[in-house]
């Protein structure tokens, strides 16, 4: 692979960073337009009601007020991102399923006018009884809360591979352990917005969204129009985390608000509708019997894990695989069984999550440690015998082509001193150790692949148009970057135009990590494509043989002698004259098995490339308290190659506090339906002061197929964090933990446990 | 969340403000710093017809040694008094206090008489008019029972100023202005014990002073929260020391601190009789993110630790 380059590995600036830091930068809230209405929208009190009837024509009364809507104003097309999951209406006709559900929304000239309206909305609700725990739901008898799922069973993914109870029988050891976790919040630092606008039979939506292109075709299907005549517009997006995805019961409401006033419509949510009624993330129960070989090597592993669905579909059958395969795509199962259940229950809406599984991941890694040390084993040995190496194959028939986990376990343990730490732990401190695999990107038909269209202007200035989303995250600055160096011109001299369905191709999105793998390359795709022109014609003015031309600080030189060159701009003004302007389309599509289905056929190719990654968590606890800090953090995360590290790592910094230090503190905390820290003093979103030192190491192992090497970078921490954490709070304490957060109570009940057990 | 509609008043004078007050009939509010009231006003769980600001009066900013006492005037911010010298030499466990208060952006707005005056609190009651409406109000907002502790009749709501019980631990009064005339009470004596309307005032007094025993003094406070940050104090105990006597209050459960005093600090079966009898005293409930078994269980934790480090001078 090529070493020599320009721009691409190098610490940039990202091209978005001035805008952000300066408040230059766009988002939502900030847009005006002519004419604007402001949208609110009335929630369901109830977690499971009949809707007898609503009344909206004493709000439609009030001065200044000018639309109002409900269910009965849409055509009740259920969304559901399978066939086999189309469930939600987002504003219904029949019965809400949760408290804060959308029920009916008015535009109004200002805030006020539109509260004063919505108190005028008459709603005839008869109440139903209700679910909130999903081992209630599962139970005959139960409140039945979708006609078509029996027991409330929304998806239910069994896995077999090998035979695992006789694998049992033959391991030496064998231990099943339940552990719990609370769901999070997205808590993005902006929240759910979106301004839309319906002009000459075209509908415009303006909104923070990892996936323009998908959201575009569920709202054309929703609305009844025709595909080309709803267009998702690119705007800045203040985190996603998972949380933007998919279409919001708010992108209808604003969208049917727009059609019927006529004017522009925006809606923005409250901290608290955006954690009640935006998307949550799942509670999960994760019951783990492992059977292992006296050296430590895993045998078999047999799993059920009950995912709190909420109350619809959501990603559901995505939802309730991911945990498992990116287990799966980190170490050898010869042997394993997966039930994963997803049951309804009368809660907000659940969705995928950067961190996702945390109960599933981290009781696995805790698990390992607890069954390494009954052997007398080392952590970092069994990882390593267990972990996949490059060319092998995960249980499900997954290839990996790169693999970087035994350097990332390296690295991060010996920078920590690990092993010797571990096996000798200081009284109350410990160390752990987390691992995981991440998919570049999974199977989406179609959408799995991107393109793209670049054009270099007659001043050498080049235009890239992509479908490529940015969440934050730097992807925007990441395609820059690589263009930039394909082409040799100058970050500065490359202007984007990206994610907005009108212009862009489809592209799949910014929430299956496939931004740099897919996204990227299909960019360097193009670029090397126009790159050939370029080079063509300067070999030709130059008078040199074509692999004899670099491009570099926008100009065509000679490689043999640099003095000889000529600006691109020439070379692009040449190329008009002959009718034939430097462009160039390219595109990536990865190698994913197409056959493969989340419920019916749970094997094959999931990705093109996984990342690896590990984290060691180094934690004190109070003894007297059971508080834990966290002086230092280790991460260790195999990126193929970095673009650009500054940005790497700045994930991989993000993903310790999101999963790492929100593991003692981040849980949804629940009275029955009803949401008990929607904002953001109860919902503990760790602070500056308790973040630790931060080590993010870069581990570079070249992937055959990524743009310049390159994997996703930074979520392996997001999913491996937690389980450092919890490893680590195992080893100073001695037990395994039963339920995340692992909040100051808990851990003192852990403590206790031990005093009891030696007593 | 948008505020609703009020009236706003500036008062040039304490005297002005309580003018101003019978001028609105009662039914008005006094602001001073406003990080206790904006927030209480958005939720709709306070629908004052006018918002009387205290800010402009000077006396009030004012910190005096007067008679034995050191005055502090109530618009003084948290951030200004962790500042100042007289406070630093005197009363460690102030110093503690005002530190463990939210956060350094907060202190500097937030002042010490909005800080004792501030609304007890509850996962059930702060909570927007919408959210509580689909719950049900509950005995604080009106409601027929408690919604933690189902069927009770007795609110449990938090009170969790961090600085009232150092306050009461170093024997410190407050002054009132209202239409009545002055007063000056213990600030231990403020307290109702009803977590719905936690304070013993009269309708439109002003708090413009708290006066603070001017006395050398030992001392530490002692926070259970979560975050190191922002967070209100699950458990907070003070412990102040004068020649060898300890007072010692307990905050961050119920309606009101308690007060607890250790007649010679160094008899350590005193010091556990005390913290075993501050949890004892101690009902929380299920109304803040931790369990409440726990923080019963830390109240009398808190309380050893932190005579602990008021006998160590602070260290921790």
């Amino acid at each position: 692979m090529k070493d020599d380059l320009n721009i691409v590995g190098k610490r940039v600036v990202r091209s978005d960073s001035l805008a952000k830091v300066t408040g230059e930068a766009r988002y939502t809230a900030d847009l005006t337009f002519p004419g604007m209405l402001v949208a609110k929208v009335l929630r369901s009190p109830y977690p499971h009601a009949k809707i007898v009837g609503i009344d909206v024509s004493k709000a439609l009364k009030v001065p200044g007020v000018k639309a109002a809507v409900s269910g009965f104003d849409s055509y009740g097309v259920k969304w559901g991102v399978f066939r086999y999951t189309q469930d939600h209406a987002m504003l219904h006709t029949d019965k809400v399923r949760y408290i804060g559900e959308d029920v009916a929304a008015v535009a109004a000239v200002d805030e006020e006018t539109a509260m004063e309206a919505l108190s005028r909305i008459k709603v005839d609700y008869e109440p139903l009884p209700a679910v909130f725990d999903p081992f209630e739901s599962m139970k005959d008898g139960a409140p039945q809360i979708h006609e078509q799922y029996k027991n409330n069973i929304n998806i239910h993914i069994n896995i077999d591979v090998g035979e695992v109870d006789r694998a049992m029988e033959k391991a030496y050891l064998v231990r099943e352990d339940t552990f719990k976790a609370a769901g999070e919040a997205y808590a993005m630092m902006e929240p759910y917005a979106v301004v839309a606008s319906f002009k000459n039979g075209y509908l415009d939506l303006y909104m923070p969204n990892a996936g323009p292109h998908v959201r575009a075709k569920a709202l054309s299907n929703m609305l009844k129009l025709p595909l080309n005549r709803v267009r998702i517009r690119h705007i800045n997006s203040g985190g996603a985390f998972g949380g933007r995805s998919e279409v919001a019961p708010g992108d209808l409401v604003a969208s049917l608000l727009a059609i019927k006033s006529g004017r522009p419509v925006k809606l923005v949510l409250s901290r608290e509708e955006n954690a009640t009624s935006s998307r949550q993330v799942h509670d999960i129960i994760a019951t783990i019997k492992t059977g292992m070989k006296k050296d430590g090597t895993i045998l078999a592993k047999d799993y059920k894990v009950i995912y709190d669905g909420g109350a619809y579909s959501s990603t559901g059958p995505i939802a309730t695989s991911i945990p498992f395969y990116v287990y799966e795509e980190c170490y050898r199962f010869p042997n394993v069984r997966y039930n994963g259940y997803r049951v309804f229950t009368n809660k907000g809406i659940r969705g995928m999550y950067g961190c996702h599984g945390r109960a599933f991941l981290a009781g696995n890694e805790a698990q390992m440690d607890v069954m390494a040390k009954e052997l007398g084993l080392d952590p970092v040995d069994v990882r390593l015998k267990n972990g996949l190496k490059s060319g092998e194959m995960t249980a499900t028939k997954s290839k990996i082509t790169s693999c970087g986990l035994k350097e990332t376990i390296m690295t991060a343990s010996e920078k920590t001193n690990f092993r010797k730490r571990w096996a000798k732990p200081s009284r109350l401190k410990g160390v752990g150790m987390g691992c995981v695999a991440i998919m570049c990107g999974f199977p989406m038909g179609f959408r799995s692949g991107s393109s793209c269209y670049v054009k270099i202007n007659d001043d050498g200035q080049v235009t890239l148009v992509t479908g490529l989303v940015d969440n934050g995250q730097g992807n925007e600055s990441m395609v820059i970057q690589v263009a930039s160096e394909v082409l040799g011109v100058p970050m500065a001299d490359i202007n984007l135009v990206n994610a907005d369905t009108e212009v862009t191709n489809l592209d799949p999105g910014a929430y299956s990590q496939a931004a740099a793998f897919v996204g990227a390359n299909a960019v360097r795709v193009a670029c090397e494509n126009a790159r050939e022109k370029i080079v063509a014609i300067a070999a030709e003015k130059l008078k040199v043989k074509v692999k004899d031309v670099g491009l570099k600080d926008g100009s065509a030189y000679s490689l043999k002698n640099p003095d000889k060159k000529m600006p691109i701009s020439w070379v692009v003004r040449e190329a008009f004259f002959r009718g034939e302007p430097i462009t160039g389309t390219g595109s990536f599509f990865p190698n994913i098995d197409f056959e493969r289905e989340w419920v019916t056929r749970p094997w094959g190719q999931m990705a093109g490339t996984f990342s690896f990654g590990t984290s060691i968590a180094e934690v004190n606890i109070d003894g007297e308290t059971g508080k834990i800090t966290m002086p230092r953090f280790t991460s260790a995360h195999d990126c193929g190659r970095a673009i650009n590290p500054m940005a790497v790592e700045g994930q991989m910094e993000g993903s310790i506090q999101q999963a790492g230090v929100a593991a003692i503190t981040e849980g949804n905390l629940w009275d029955g339906g009803y949401l008990l820290n929607p904002n953001l003093l109860e919902y503990k979103v760790p602070l500056a002061c308790d973040m630790p030192d931060m080590d993010t190491i870069i581990v570079s192992s070249r992937d055959p197929a990524g743009p310049f090497g390159a994997k996703e970078g930074g979520l392996t921490v997001r999913m491996n964090a937690y389980s450092a954490v919890a490893c680590a709070v195992a080893n100073a304490t001695g037990e395994l933990f039963s339920e995340l957060p692992l909040t100051p109570d808990r851990v003192m009940k852990m403590l206790e446990r031990k005093k009891g057990v030696k007593g | 969340m948008i505020l609703p509609q009020f009236e706003y008043r500036r008062a040039r004078s304490v005297a002005d403000a309580v003018a101003l007050y019978k001028k609105e009939k009662g039914k008005a509010l006094y602001l001073a710093g406003g990080t206790d009231l904006i927030p209480l006003v958005k939720l709709r769980l306070q629908a004052p017809k006018a918002v009387i600001d205290l800010k402009g009066i000077e006396d009030l900013r004012i910190i005096a040694s007067r008679g034995g006492s050191l005055s502090v005037g109530a618009n003084v911010t948290l951030f200004d008094l962790k500042k100042d010298p007289v406070i630093a030499a005197h009363f460690p466990v102030l110093i503690e206090s005002l530190e463990a208060t939210a956060c350094e952006t907060l202190q500097m707005r937030g002042t010490l008489g909005g800080n004792i005056l501030q609304g007890t609190r509850c996962l059930e009651y702060n909570q927007s008019l919408e959210w509580r409406k689909a719950r049900g109000f509950c005995l604080k907002t009106g409601g027929k029972e408690c919604n933690v502790v189902r069927g009770a009749k007795t609110c449990f709501a938090n009170y969790c100023s961090d600085n009232a019980p150092s306050l009461i631990s170093l024997g410190a009064q407050l002054r009132f202005t209202g239409p009545g005339g002055e007063r000056t009470v213990k600030l231990e004596s403020l307290f109702t014990g009803d977590a719905r309307t936690p304070f013993a005032m009269e309708g439109g007094e002003v708090l413009t002073h708290i006066l603070i025993p001017l006395k050398k003094t030992k001392g530490a406070y002692e926070k259970l929260r979560v975050r190191e940050s922002m967070d209100y104090p699950l458990v907070g105990a003070a412990v102040s020391v004068i020649d060898g006597k300890a007072r010692v209050c307990v905050g961050g459960v119920g309606g009101a601190p308690r007060l607890y005093v250790i007649g010679d600090i160094r008899d350590a079966a005193a010091v556990r009789d005390v913290a075993e009898k501050a949890s004892a005293d101690a009902k929380p409930v299920a109304n803040a993110t931790v369990s409440p078994v726990y923080r019963k269980k830390m109240v009398g934790t808190l309380v050893k630790r932190a005579v602990r480090r008021a006998l160590a001078e602070g260290k921790r």
